[in-house]
């Protein structure tokens, strides 16, 4: 037995968080990247208790469109139904249980099981089995035995769609809260929808889910594990005198500049920093006609800033290098999968399009200059985590300049976030997902108790 | 009927790029691509179709100009990136050579690619790539006015860069 399972026994998953607000000291057990148990435990408490993002509906845009994805271990799939609402069904035939949808995307009127040809329509009702009078008695055939099984909740805000395994959740903007004004911001700027730009990205990273969803709102990082990045870039712009949006914006990571973080409740986060060269973005050129649409705060927050949030436990929305759609699933306690897109104004002119698409993959891809030494590091953090003897990984910094509630910013916008801090580079939000993880954890647990 | 010597004289320029960035002689790799070369690894929709208009899709890399590359090479000889750093060791098996066609616009040629890249902290990981190259003469010499490579693997195993594909 180690040291983690006997606390773990005494004082239930309380004892992983060192959380002393008194005393300025926010600590995790750093068992909690690598104990299998919690994985265990994080699935059924988290992942498959509550809203988990599922797609952007743009991914299911049509009748019949589907998307195969996971709740947690579950596989699931998310299907456009012909009155135009979307449905989600485990994604397991009713009959013997065979995965049903098995590419990714895809657009069907019916689906039909790969393995005995057992037939569903999108309402997830089983219309034929093969070979069915020969098979049982009329009066012992009841085809509604074979549906298939829906998940307890489905919602989407501003096209993100969740679902949830459970249905005891609160509704899909309570459970999203401040970070509402958040997506608005993303969204709201463009003129029509926004689309999912084609082309995808999948990566697996050695290392606990939780390392990876760390750094997200870890800007910290940023000016040590990416001024290489930087470096290349101006090196690469210099040599060809590049002006414009085909410019990047390296200013957030080459010094200090104006930021601000929040802990949004629920596990969400967010932080944006001051562009320091906002004509940079495809968005600047737009200014104009945004600035009839939106006060001269909501242009500041569109225009001169950077944002950034994570939505607990799998969603990554940001507008930084580009604009950017993450999720990410554990495989394993130290294996996950992460899944990204870039998402983008419809309609928007080709070249600022190609300009949006270049300083994507210069960023976050996994062959970019950025994402594999995010990589890199989360991987080595998880090797790291094994040193039980050092036991804590510290979250507590910019604890002294923690504000209650809203900043002026998230006055501005009309978001009130639990917390509040004058730098993206402090890890108050991280205590957010942190107590978060805690409630959710302990919640569960309960509920196993009965 | 394929032109034989052409043939062996890309396939050993192949051999010889391949050679280059396995002796991470990067500086040199360089100089073989001209001063407007292209550098592209397409990714996969979600239907796992290449992707095929860099202008309105996203690719693994879509480098336009030597300078992107320079600044590729620049990055993972910096020290400054983890990920480059130990920097993985490579070989490079260069197969399946054809010459599709040799135009006023350069020589079109095809290769099979396969890369192990090894480094202790990730251990190995193999990337196959089919290869489109055009090829342009110049002062006597070939030089790489583009390079495309379909990846294999569109589910990627940690990360990757241009020396490991």
């Amino acid at each position: 037995m180690n040291a983690t399972t006997t606390l773990s026994n005494r004082r239930g998953f309380a004892g992983y968080i060192d959380d002393r607000p008194a005393d300025r000291v926010f600590r995790v057990d750093r068992a909690i990247y690598n104990d299998p148990n919690i994985l265990e435990a994080e699935y059924r408490n988290i992942f498959e208790a509550n809203w988990v993002f599922l797609c952007h509906e743009a991914h299911v845009r049509n009748p019949g469109d589907y998307f195969a994805t996971h709740i947690g271990r579950q596989p699931v799939f998310v299907v456009r139904k012909p009155d135009g609402t979307l449905a989600c069904y485990l994604n397991a035939c009713g009959h013997r249980g065979a995965t049903l949808v098995t590419k990714r995307v895809g657009n069907a009127k019916e689906f039909i099981c790969p393995y005995h040809g057992f037939c569903f329509d999108t309402a997830g009702k089983c219309t034929a089995a093969s070979a069915a009078k020969t098979g049982w008695s009329e009066q012992h055939l009841d085809l509604a035995e074979f549906d298939l099984t829906p998940i307890a909740r489905i919602d989407s805000y501003r096209e993100l769609v969740f679902g949830s395994l459970s249905g005891a959740v609160p509704s899909l903007r309570e459970h999203l809260g401040a970070a509402t004004a958040l997506i608005d911001i993303f969204v709201a700027p463009a003129p029509q929808e926004l689309e999912i730009v084609a082309g995808f990205s999948i990566y697996e990273t050695r290392c606990n889910w939780k390392i990876m969803h760390e750094n997200g709102p870890d800007a910290y990082h940023a000016p040590v594990v990416h001024n290489n990045f930087a470096q290349a870039v101006s090196y690469r712009e210099k040599r060809e005198a590049r002006a414009g949006v085909t410019r990047t914006d390296t200013g957030r990571l080459t010094g200090r500049i104006e930021s601000a973080s929040y802990d949004l409740g629920n596990g969400h986060t967010a932080f944006w920093h001051k562009r320091r060269d906002p004509e940079a973005f495809p968005i600047y050129a737009q200014r104009d006609e945004l600035s009839k649409r939106f006060t001269p705060g909501q242009m500041e927050w569109i225009i001169g800033r950077g944002r950034h949030m994570t939505i607990f436990p799998n969603l990554l929305l940001n507008d930084l290098a580009s604009t950017h759609l993450r999720t990410y699933r554990p495989l394993g306690v130290d294996r996950m999968e992460t899944v990204i897109w870039c998402i983008a104004p419809v309609g928007e002119p080709k070249d600022m399009r190609a300009a949006r698409l270049r300083k994507f993959e210069d960023f976050f891809l996994p062959s970019g200059m950025a994402t594999p030494d995010d990589v890199a590091v989360a991987e080595s953090a998880h090797k790291a985590s094994f040193a039980f003897d050092s036991k804590w990984t510290n979250m507590g910094r910019g604890m002294d300049f923690k504000i209650d509630g809203p900043d002026a910013a998230a006055r501005e916008l009309g978001f009130t976030p639990q917390a509040s801090s004058n730098s993206w580079d402090h890890e108050i939000a991280m205590q957010g997902v942190y107590r978060r993880w805690r409630e959710m954890m302990e919640r569960g647990e309960e509920r196993l108790r009965g | 009927m394929a032109d034989l010597a052409l043939t062996a004289a890309v396939t050993e320029f192949l051999y010889r790029e391949a050679r280059l960035l396995d002796s991470r002689q990067f500086g040199a790799w360089l100089d073989l691509f001209c001063e407007d070369a292209i550098f592209w690894v397409p990714a996969v929709g979600m239907d796992r179709a290449y992707t095929s208009e860099p202008e309105t899709s996203l690719n693994f890399m879509y480098i336009v100009g030597r300078a992107g590359l320079e600044a590729r090479v620049f990055r993972v000889e910096s020290g400054g990136s983890l990920a480059s750093n130990p920097l993985p060791y490579t070989r490079h098996l260069v197969t399946n050579v054809t010459v599709d066609s040799d135009g006023p616009e350069g020589i079109a040629a095809f290769a099979n690619t396969q890369v192990v890249a090894f480094c202790e902290p990730r251990g190995q990981q193999i990337l196959n790539g089919s290869c489109e190259y055009l090829l342009r003469r110049q002062d006597k010499r070939f030089r790489i006015a583009s390079k495309k490579v379909l990846l294999l693997e569109y589910v990627i195993d940690g990360y990757f860069d241009f020396f490991t594909v």
